[in-house]
């Protein structure tokens, strides 16, 4: 009984990590003031690169240094033709989402028969394994479920403090903001916004390559020839920038929540049957609805909050977000 | 010396068509490299690809057919986003409107389709598409100008919520599912009965769907809807500026919700076309048009005659990757994504500097 409990929550850990790394990577996009729909893309092309240079070098290290350099790549593709060439960041990110899932694919199937065998790769796999963190991982349920997971799990929980620090107690940070909310005053404050943009859309597109790169390994790290490993994470960490209403730290809880939902996809009949009283209904519910409630959820949120911010006229997203800057149209 | 981005006064149309035209060859040749590297040689890829199979097919009107599959779906979307994006409405739920058309018509199709004249049923399916998926349409419509509801992330999730009814009704076995065949255990889709399939005119061995010559005619009526009304002329005021519509006493509410169902409704019929024409329906009905759509309106600039002629070329494009990839292991149909990326990046990079020309500014200092 408990143990099923214990495992619920493990799982729920699991599989809300890959949305941290991407809702970090996207709050900072959009937090410059971009709106970047390239989130699937760009982890997918994370996802490949990192796992394939990880799998070569046998090395966690590598692969996320890959994953990262590979994702802000093409983070630097959206910031060229965004910022530099002005085009349509709608068009931009539904592009690159396009482009990406595409390479992953060109570049998955291309190998063919040479797909490396990840079992064989013992550093990495050592690498993900589980770590137990002295003490806390000791505390009953509590401890195996979140005390007790591969590095990339502790590294997202990091990041998410990090950027949650870095927003709200450096300078850089406010700059950041700055030119998110309303970039003619930043650049009238001598903010090079070009570079502020570019740098920190490269770094959070980069973090979604990590996120990718962990749904790649989690997946057992073989290569899926019909469906993309990122599989609309991407889709759902957009909609979990407005659920964390542009807070990381609100992320760390809301990828909870959009876990919570996918981990019940799986788990409704192991928790339907040890607790046949208080949770034998979910056997009944249909794994769609489970699938879908995320999408669900964030529809909801997306509208009770524009109703409310209609009415107190206040909302954290960022005023200038979606919206190019051309300094002579300023 | 140092470099500076000024707007340009005026496009020639010369510079445009040759900037396009260097976009694509670009395009070509990036896509080249990415064959070359798996060692497949692009010269006869490229062939086989855009001649889609026809030389040396026994069966060429077969390919015709196949082409014009993809054509008529992809052709009514891309028309109806344009709508929407005519108005700066970022309508990117064509995949969820398409869906959730494809479900009506299939409804009606499934109740109405053996006690019903053969036309009767037909534009019965196309009528419930029009407007379940109109509604979608209009409620995100609604959502934006009542709260200025983000429209792009409403029919994002749209599109997915719709995906999992579809997969739900596809995968659930019950009594009430009559979307299922009944004399089979595993979950599968019915067919239509017989006058719920789309019919077409029979030349030779080829046979011309009806569907095509209403997409051709919708194209038509889009064209003069935009050009020569006065709701056209409301749709271009709203999109150039809202306060502009405003100021003239439009009433933006009115203009924006009529746009948008209508942009839904049409993407719905193209759902329902799809349903009648396969005489099915499947959890992949939508063929990532939805996704398509936005760059096939987006490459043509939102000029309808433009999107007819680029709607076509990508039709050929992935009907010819399809065909193409028969022949070669290593590539799949996803090559035909990978093009549409490095063209639509091609093409945004051409309108750039159809708009903006880069110009040297002489000293350090005089900025």
């Amino acid at each position: 009984m408990i143990e099923v409990l214990t495992l619920f929550l493990f799982n729920i850990v699991i599989y809300s990590i890959p949305l941290l790394y991407a809702t970090c990577g996207e709050i900072i996009v959009e937090k410059s003031g971009s709106l970047n729909l390239g989130v699937e893309g760009t982890m997918a092309v994370g996802a490949v690169f990192g796992f394939l240079a990880g799998c070569r070098a046998d090395s966690l290290p590598v692969a996320l240094l890959v994953s990262f350099a590979a994702s802000a790549l093409v983070g630097a593709i959206f910031c060229i033709f965004t910022i530099s060439l002005q085009a349509n960041q709608n068009v931009t990110g539904l592009t690159i989402t396009t482009i990406g899932v595409a390479v992953y694919f060109f570049v998955g199937n291309g190998l063919g028969a040479n797909w490396p065998v990840y079992r064989d790769c013992t550093r990495l796999v050592a690498g993900v394994s589980d770590l137990n963190i002295p003490l806390l991982s000791k505390i009953p349920v509590i401890g195996k479920a979140f005390f007790s997971h591969n590095i990339l799990v502790y590294l997202a929980v990091i990041i998410a403090v990090l950027v949650w620090v870095y927003f709200e107690k450096t300078s850089f940070g406010l700059r950041l903001r700055a030119i998110g909310e309303n970039p003619g005053a930043a650049d009238s404050l001598g903010v090079n916004i070009v570079l502020y943009k570019y740098l920190h859309i490269m770094a959070g597109s980069g973090i979604m390559g990590i996120g990718g790169l962990y749904m790649g390994l989690n997946m057992g790290g073989t290569f899926e020839g019909s469906n993309c490993w990122i599989n609309g994470y991407g889709w759902i960490a957009i909609a979990l920038v407005i659920f964390a209403n542009w807070s990381t730290m609100h992320a760390i809880l809301g990828t909870f929540v959009f876990g919570f939902f996918n981990t019940l996809r799986i788990y409704n009949m192991p928790l339907a049957t040890t607790f046949p009283k208080t949770m034998g209904w979910l056997s009944s519910v249909p794994a769609q609805v489970f699938s879908a409630l995320p999408f669900i959820v964030t529809l909801l949120v997306l509208v009770i909050s524009s109703i409310k911010s209609r009415k107190s006229g206040r909302s954290n997203a960022p005023t200038a977000i979606g919206v190019n800057y051309y300094r002579e149209d300023r | 010396m140092r470099l500076k981005i000024i707007r340009r006064k005026e496009t020639r149309i010369v510079n445009v068509i040759l900037l396009y035209v260097i976009g694509i060859a670009v395009s070509f040749v990036l896509g080249g490299i990415f064959l070359s590297s798996l060692g497949i040689n692009p010269v006869v890829y490229y062939r086989d690809m855009l001649t889609i199979g026809l030389i040396g097919n026994y069966y060429p009107a077969k390919s015709i057919e196949g082409l014009l599959k993809l054509f008529v779906p992809l052709l009514i979307t891309s028309l109806a986003l344009s709508l929407a994006f005519k108005m700066k409405f970022w309508n990117i739920g064509g995949e969820g409107e398409f869906i959730t058309g494809a479900i009506f018509a299939s409804w009606v199709a499934f109740k109405l389709g053996d006690s019903m004249p053969r036309i009767v049923v037909i534009l019965l399916m196309c009528i419930a598409a029009f407007i379940s998926a109109g509604l979608i349409g209009f409620i995100t419509a609604h959502l934006k100008v009542k709260f200025n509801t983000n429209e792009t992330l409403v029919t994002l999730m749209l599109n997915y919520i719709m995906l999992y009814v579809i997969k739900y009704i596809g995968e659930t076995k019950a009594d009430w599912n009559f979307f299922l065949r009944t004399d089979s255990e595993r979950p599968v889709f019915a067919r239509f009965p017989e006058n719920a399939v789309m019919q077409g005119i029979t030349i030779g061995n080829f046979k011309l769907l009806y569907s095509v010559l209403a997409s051709i005619a919708i194209a038509v009526i889009v064209y003069f809807y935009l050009k020569r009304t006065k709701q056209g002329y409301e749709i271009a005021v709203v999109g150039d500026s809202v306060n502009t519509a405003r100021y003239a006493g439009m009433n933006v509410y009115k203009i924006t919700v009529r746009t948008i169902f209508l942009s839904a409704a049409l993407i719905g019929l193209a759902g329902a076309f799809a349903a009648a024409t396969s005489g099915t329906i499947s959890t992949d009905i939508t063929n990532n048009v939805g996704w398509t759509g936005v760059i096939v309106a987006w490459l043509s600039r939102l000029s309808v005659p433009v999107i007819g002629v680029v709607s076509l070329l990508i039709s050929v494009l992935q009907y010819g990757c399809q065909a193409a990839s028969a022949s070669y292991s290593q590539i799949d149909h996803n090559f035909a994504d990978l093009m549409q990326g490095l063209f639509m990046f091609s093409i945004l990079a051409a309108g750039f500097f159809s708009h903006f020309k880069i110009v040297r500014t002489g000293g350090k200092n005089d900025d």
